[in-house]
């Protein structure tokens, strides 16, 4: 784990030194206006500001020592410490994604239980080809396509094409603002939400399959138990196994989406964060959300082991972790 | 034929599959009888339809491709073949169990071994869970296992494969069954494991007056433990009988063609012998009767290739099928 | 024809056939297949299909091509690899023929080395020596005009490039079928070359990715040990951050450029195949005839790549299909983030991005049919990569 952690740490610095320009450059512009002379002092007190005077390892180990106090240093677009601005965005990503995360899993475990109980009847042939539509639909045309529509003047704004809450939705009591809050919502998490339930339903679907023609199935059968506990008690506890692992890889997946989604309806999360640090060179905020990204990711696939090794008695905790 | 009584009769099963290839006759016109207390041995080599048949009693087979076409299944007086599937989850498991060939994957993984047995308890026998879970210890230690009470918590993957199939064993016997089905249950096992199964599966039988169906391709199991045995081949019963007279004398040429092939003890120079060729796939049998392209005889007989020979009693307790057996045409 | 049909039945099945036959079982797998050969001929044949210069054109007496010789180094290196590509596969079919199954595979792995050697070299050698020519000249009004006569265009006639800016953000009409973006370009003809990106995107990143993957997964997998766990480290280091924050990371960060993307998207994506390959090579290492050829003092380059690569090469093929759907899904969202291609470069994402105009009007037609682009593509290599894993698992199956 730890070895993985400063891996990580030591990649994200890598990446954001080898690439060509720096933000003191582009803070500058091409300084037309100021003679060479000037500009050169200029750039050499900035530099010195940023640290980044000094040789590579050293800006590392500074660098690394601060963050390990989750001093992540101020972003340079907003003049703000960049961990105040990751405590106000985090919590927003983290909520459209575990809402995401759990309709997905609502939906898609009875969904691919149900087709693969029903295997080669119209609801599974018929299921296994929406399902694969919604796999291809890029997020983008999805995201894009429902603001056009439904959020327009022309359908009566069904929702709203934008934002987290209304403008004054701090002056409302608590219900209501909920309320709106969800209805905000709602799109962005139905766009998060697709492309990871067609690929969920779909896993379980076949490990729900692997599993119906088990030999301890058909023990299960001989013994005279229903169907319904042949297939919840038996089936689908060793199918949710590989489902555990699943979402340790989900959860990349759902980063990226956040990204696009957060761009496209506008809300203030890490993903438009990151996007709009990345567009700007702002180093401090782009090595903040690379490393908090990797740590958060490393935390959930941590999870997902434990879950495993609780799930599964074959596997030890020493095996998995 | 004893005084006994017949627990199972099988009547004219016949179970086809229906594939994207084409119907495969799996079981055609099987019939024969079960007697209580007895171990009854059903031979022949893999793919002949054996377990085909052992699951149709249990009405396991699985029901998309598989199909039983036509016959009737009597035990203790009910035809289980027109019983509803909530009838039907009462007799399996309770009345007739079944063990299979493969204690390694017929166990649940994810579940303790004790409850799995206690599964069965409850669910037939009604009992709570604390008396099921020291039921199933008791059963575990009536299969031999030893310090049962440890064991019953433990995972089917910390047990070696002698003791998941005695646990399999100790499953179908917790609810007293008057019929157990072992398809092949040794021959997955080392040998000497197999002969303590064995042991274990006479012993259980002399306790619970059980009756065995006992599923094996071995001649050798068979000769020592079954009482009365049928052969099959290529989805058809060729010949049955009481184990020994059929060991003494077998009428059907595959029968004998099986007994000749037997390596003997203080027989030695000579090539073993064989039966030529191999068994036809389900997909496609030859005319006739199945065995005419192996057989001595029937190979060159006009009517082993084009007349399927029925099973006939040709004596007193054996029948067999086959047209150039003494006592067969006269009928 | 008797004696090569009794030669072939003699042979017995080979393994593709085997694969090819199933895979062929399923109508609809042909289907998809026959629009990802229809999408590569579009790709291919785009500047055909879509171009503002026409084939030949009549000015004062003498005739002109202006359409052939304004083909540039890219287009030339299409052609040559489609006809490489057409080649190979041409060649691999006559294998099966009459070829013996015992060395085709030998036969065909040097024939793909040797391919793939043309079309690399010859890639470059294009790029290197065949001048980007910019041809400005409006040939369509030259033909209005009378100034030219007897002209044949191409059945789009608008350039990829061409801006038009009294004709933008027009919806769809009888003159541009699928309308024009903001700048007056015509939809249809960008989406038309916007293929070829998102193809040539695909294809190479998934190379890239399937070679570093296959070599690194079959190190770790073989030496096991400590160069193993230094290696599953690494693994672990590249999936743990998020695949598509490093990348748009790494790609904000260096000039926008298609090899860069294609580079990029490459090195990220590595790590599924290399799991893979790893798992099988740790099981193929037991097995006898890995020992034997260890001990018949075989290089190890040999053992890894000739003797067990292919038994576990089937998996990574799969993976490479589905690989290619997100890479090409990849490059779409990077486009649309702004990360990717710069125009005039067509790109299906960047086009998607348009959708709505500076001033908040909804142009659907921007993002209608660059979004059903992307999804009809990305649809057909996903369902070919099914197909293609229902068509190798049950042979697996049935074997075991």
């Amino acid at each position: 784990m730890i070895p993985t952690l400063l891996g990580i740490t030591i990649m994200v610095f890598a990446i954001s030194r080898i690439a060509p320009g720096d933000p003191v450059s582009l803070a500058m512009g091409p300084g037309g206006q100021m003679d060479a002379e000037r500009a050169a002092d200029v750039r050499e007190v900035r530099m010195r500001l940023y640290g980044l005077d000094k040789p590579v390892p050293v800006q590392y180990a500074i660098w690394l020592g601060r963050v390990v106090r989750l001093e992540f240093g101020d972003s340079i677009k907003h003049h703000r410490p960049v961990i105040e601005l990751i405590k106000e965005r985090v919590p927003i990503t983290l909520t459209l994604n575990l809402i995401a995360f759990v309709i997905i899993y609502a939906i898609s475990l009875p969904l691919g239980v149900l087709a693969a109980v029903k295997h080669q009847q119209f609801f599974d042939r018929a299921s296994s080809i929406i399902l694969f539509m919604l796999w291809s639909l890029p997020v983008m045309l999805v995201g894009q396509m429902l603001i056009g529509y439904l959020c327009g003047p022309a359908f009566k704004n069904w929702f709203p094409p934008a934002g987290l809450s209304c403008n004054y939705a701090d002056q409302l009591p608590f219900f209501p603002w909920l309320a709106d809050r969800l209805w905000h919502l709602f799109l962005p998490v139905l766009c998060l939400a697709y492309t990871g339930f067609a690929y969920l339903t779909k896993q379980v679907r076949a490990g729900m399959l692997d599993n119906l023609r088990a030999d301890y199935v058909r023990t299960a059968r001989a013994k005279g138990l229903s169907n319904f506990t042949v297939i919840f008690r038996h089936a689908f506890r060793n199918s949710i196994i590989p489902i555990i692992t699943i979402m340790a890889t989900l959860l990349p997946a759902m980063f990226a989406g956040s990204v696009i989604i957060e761009m496209i309806f506008s809300i203030p999360g890490m993903g438009l964060l990151a996007f709009e640090a990345i567009t700007t060179r702002d180093y401090n905020v782009v090595m903040a959300v690379a490393t908090i990204a990797g740590v958060l990711n490393l935390a959930g696939l941590l999870l997902a082991d434990i879950a495993y090794a609780i799930a599964d008695p074959r596997i030890s905790f020493e095996s998995a972790v | 034929m004893s005084e006994n009584g017949i627990l199972l009769s099988i009547g004219g099963l016949s179970v086809f599959f229906f594939t994207e290839e084409g119907v495969a006759k799996a079981v055609q016109d099987v019939s024969f009888s079960i007697e209580m207390g007895k171990t009854f041995a059903l031979v022949g080599e893999s793919g002949c339809g054996k377990s085909v048949t052992a699951l149709s009693i249990m009405r396991l087979v699985p029901a998309p491709p598989g199909k039983i076409v036509s016959g009737e299944i009597v035990f203790k007086g009910r035809n289980l073949l027109t019983l509803g599937e909530s009838q039907m989850r009462q007799v399996r498991g309770n009345k007739i169990a079944m063990i299979f060939q493969e204690p390694m994957t017929s166990l649940n993984p994810v579940y303790t071994v004790g409850n799995q047995i206690a599964e069965a308890i409850r669910l037939h026998q009604r009992k709570s869970t604390g008396q099921a879970w020291s039921d199933a210890v008791e059963m575990l230690g009536k299969v031999g296992i030893a310090d049962p009470a440890q064991r019953v918590s433990e995972y089917p993957h910390q047990l070696s494969g002698g003791m998941r199939q005695r646990v399999m064993i100790a499953m179908a016997v917790s609810c007293e069954p008057q019929l157990l089905i072992a398809d092949e249950p040794t021959t997955a096992l080392d040998v000497t494991i197999q002969a303590q199964i064995l042991d274990l599966l006479d012993e259980l039988q002399e306790q619970n007056r059980m009756s065995i169906l006992l599923i094996t391709h071995d001649l050798g199991v068979v000769a020592e433990r079954a009482d009365d045995v049928a052969v099959m081949y290529a989805s058809r019963i060729v010949e049955v009988g009481d184990s020994q007279s059929l060991f003494a004398e077998p009428l059907h040429p595959y029968t004998q063609g099986l007994l000749k092939s037997l390596p003997r003890l203080g027989f030695s120079g000579k090539r073993l012998q064989t039966i030529p060729g191999s068994v036809p796939e389900p997909l496609h049998f030859p005319s006739g009767c199945k065995f005419h392209p192996r057989c001595p005889t029937g190979c060159s007989d006009k009517k082993c290739q084009t007349m399927e020979p029925a099973l006939r009693e040709v004596r007193a307790g054996r029948c067999v099928a086959c047209w150039h057996t003494k006592g067969y045409e006269e009928k | 024809m008797s004696r090569e049909s009794q030669k072939e039945s003699s042979w017995g099945v080979s393994y593709g056939q085997l694969v090819w036959r199933e895979f062929t079982k399923s109508r609809l797998n042909v289907f998809w297949l026959i629009v990802i050969i229809f999408l590569f001929i579009v790709a291919v044949l785009a500047p055909f299909l879509a171009n503002d210069k026409p084939f030949m054109i009549r000015i004062d007496g003498k005739l002109y091509f202006p359409l052939f010789r304004d083909l540039g180094p890219s287009d030339y290196s299409i052609f040559l690899a489609a006809v490489v590509v057409l080649a190979q596969l041409l060649l691999t079919w006559r294998n099966r023929k009459c070829i013996e199954p015992s060395i085709r595979g030998q036969v065909l792995w040097r024939q793909i080395c040797i391919s793939s050697s043309i079309i690399f070299i010859g890639v470059i050698l294009i790029f290197v020596f065949v001048p980007r020519r910019l041809d400005a000249t409006d040939y369509e009004s030259m033909v209005a005009s009378g100034k030219a006569s007897d002209a044949v265009f191409a059945p789009i006639p608008y350039g990829y490039a061409r801006t038009n800016l009294k004709v933008r953000e027009q919806t769809p009409n009888v003159e541009h079928w699928l309308g024009t973006d903001d700048v007056g370009s015509d939809v249809l003809c960008r989406l038309i070359h916007g293929s070829r990106i998102s193809l040539s995107v695909g294809f190479v990143a998934v190379g890239i990715s399937s070679v570093i993957g296959v070599v690194i997964g079959a190190i770790l997998g073989y030496f096991g040990g400590k160069v193993d766990f230094v290696g599953m480290r690494i693994v672990e280091i590249m999936m743990a951050i998020p695949v598509f924050f490093l990348i748009i990371t790494i790609v904000a960060f260096f000039p926008r450029s298609l090899l860069n993307i294609m580079i990029i998207i490459g090195i990220t994506s590595w790590t599924g195949d290399a799991r893979f390959i790893r798992a099988e090579f740790f099981k193929l290492r037991k097995q006898d005839f890995v020992q034997a050829a260890v001990s018949l003092g075989l290089p190890l380059r040999s053992i890894l790549f000739r003797h067990m690569l292919p038994n576990g090469i089937a998996p990574v093929l799969v993976n490479a299909t589905f690989g290619i759907a997100g890479a090409i899904f990849i490059e779409a969202a990077l486009s649309f983030l702004g990360f990717g291609v710069a125009p005039p470069t067509p790109s299906w994402g960047q086009m998607l991005s348009l959708g709505v105009s500076t001033t908040g009007r909804f142009l659907w037609w921007l993002t209608l049919f660059p979004g059903l682009a992307i999804f009809l593509t990305v649809l057909a290599y996903n369902l070919v990569g099914e197909g293609l894993r229902d068509a190798i698992d049950p042979r697996l199956r049935k074997a075991a």
